[in-house]
């Protein structure tokens, strides 16, 4: 089987994302079920990539004509879940800070001296 | 002191009324108007508590000339946040009315005894300003029909009948600001706070208040625009909570 220059380099790519990965799992930098979930990512992108007739083959059975929509299809999906979670945690991450800057205000408060004599 | 003080309805501010009551101001970044607002406050309230929200200028040490009390958020968190934090530190000192007033001075000091007299008399535990039952000075048109449009909003999706949702001058029972709980940090919480004051089950009410518009509050307030944004702020926070 050869390759053609697209693959060649695609593997490559392919290959230093998994060593990458691997090397932050060992490390500490991310979870072992993160590292794994990548992992999987990056070995379906080069089965992909060396038998592309692969991807047709599941588009087709899909009803999609051509692999590349199935992967173009995909990728909006993915992407649009990701903004959604992103935005999500974004707004949790908001309240938590204005829980914390409150807490910090309530605990600082000024206090005016003349107040003392009143009442 | 007992739970039951009188509070009568025709003297606008009695000693009671002068000491329970915590008039809570939220500014950002109002350092030109906030001392002389915060020292009218004074002369009739004793414990006026301003939340600074984050701001660049000079506005906290220009409160802490004449305010009680001066809390600062460390970063700006938005009107409804410094709100919640003024409503709690309020109720944590003993408050038994809380009232918020806005910053830029377009309210009057005077019209928060008139909010106050239907509470302290039990007849309700929420009292609402409203700009439509008074009158109000130099109102500009684009900004009365913004406004009339956000009465309209609001009996569609709060579904509460009021002449104006979004005045800055609210009075609550002790009771009645213990069940708020404002999370929309932004502009948008004058819709959620109606929710949940509809979702209380308290009694409330509307009373006439005089809005001064001057050319600083009407460069302070909001823009059509900014208005817009409120509107998909808040749908989307019930969407999202």
């Amino acid at each position: 089987m050869s390759l053609n220059l697209f693959q060649v380099l695609a593997l490559i790519v392919l290959a230093a994302l998994l060593v990458v990965t691997v090397v932050a799992a060992a490390r500490g930098w991310a979870s072992r079920r993160e590292a794994a979930a990548w992992s999987a990512l990056w070995l379906i992108a080069a089965i992909v990539v060396l038998w592309p007739g692969f991807l047709q083959a599941v588009a087709r059975a899909l009803g999609i004509g051509r692999g590349a929509d199935l992967l173009l299809y995909c990728t909006v999906v993915v992407m649009m879940v990701g903004f959604l979670m992103v935005y999500v945690r974004l707004r949790r991450l908001r309240r938590e800070m204005t829980l914390l800057v409150r807490h910090l205000a309530m605990r600082d408060a000024f206090v005016n001296p003349d107040r003392s004599r009143q009442a | 002191m007992t739970r039951d003080a009188v509070y009568p309805t025709t003297s606008p501010i009695t000693p009671n009324l002068r000491r329970d009551a915590f008039i809570i101001v939220a500014a950002y970044n109002e350092g030109p108007a906030i001392a002389e607002v915060i020292a009218e406050l004074r002369r009739d309230y004793d414990n006026v508590v301003v939340v600074d929200d984050g701001s660049n200028d000079d506005t906290a040490d220009r409160a802490r000339l004449h305010a009680t009390y001066v809390l600062s958020h460390a970063v700006n968190r938005g009107q409804g946040a410094a709100l919640q934090t003024g409503i709690e530190f309020a109720l944590e000192r003993g408050a038994r009315f809380v009232v918020t007033f806005d910053a830029d001075g377009q309210h009057r000091v005077e019209d928060i005894a008139a909010l106050l007299s239907p509470i302290a008399a039990g007849e309700c535990d929420i009292a609402l300003g409203s700009r439509f039952l008074g009158q109000s000075e130099n109102m500009p048109s684009a900004r009365r029909w913004a406004l009339k449009l956000a009465v309209f909003f609001t009996r569609v999706v709060n579904r509460v009948r009021l002449t104006d949702a979004h005045n800055g001058l609210r009075a609550f029972s002790r009771r009645a600001a213990e069940r708020i709980n404002i999370t929309l940090d932004r502009m948008a919480h004058a819709s959620e706070l109606i929710d949940q004051i509809r979702a209380s089950g308290l009694p409330f009410q509307e009373v006439p208040v005089r809005i001064r518009y001057t050319e600083y509050s009407i460069r302070k307030g909001q823009s059509t625009r900014g208005a817009i944004r409120i509107v998909i702020h808040y749908l989307l926070g019930k969407v999202f909570q």
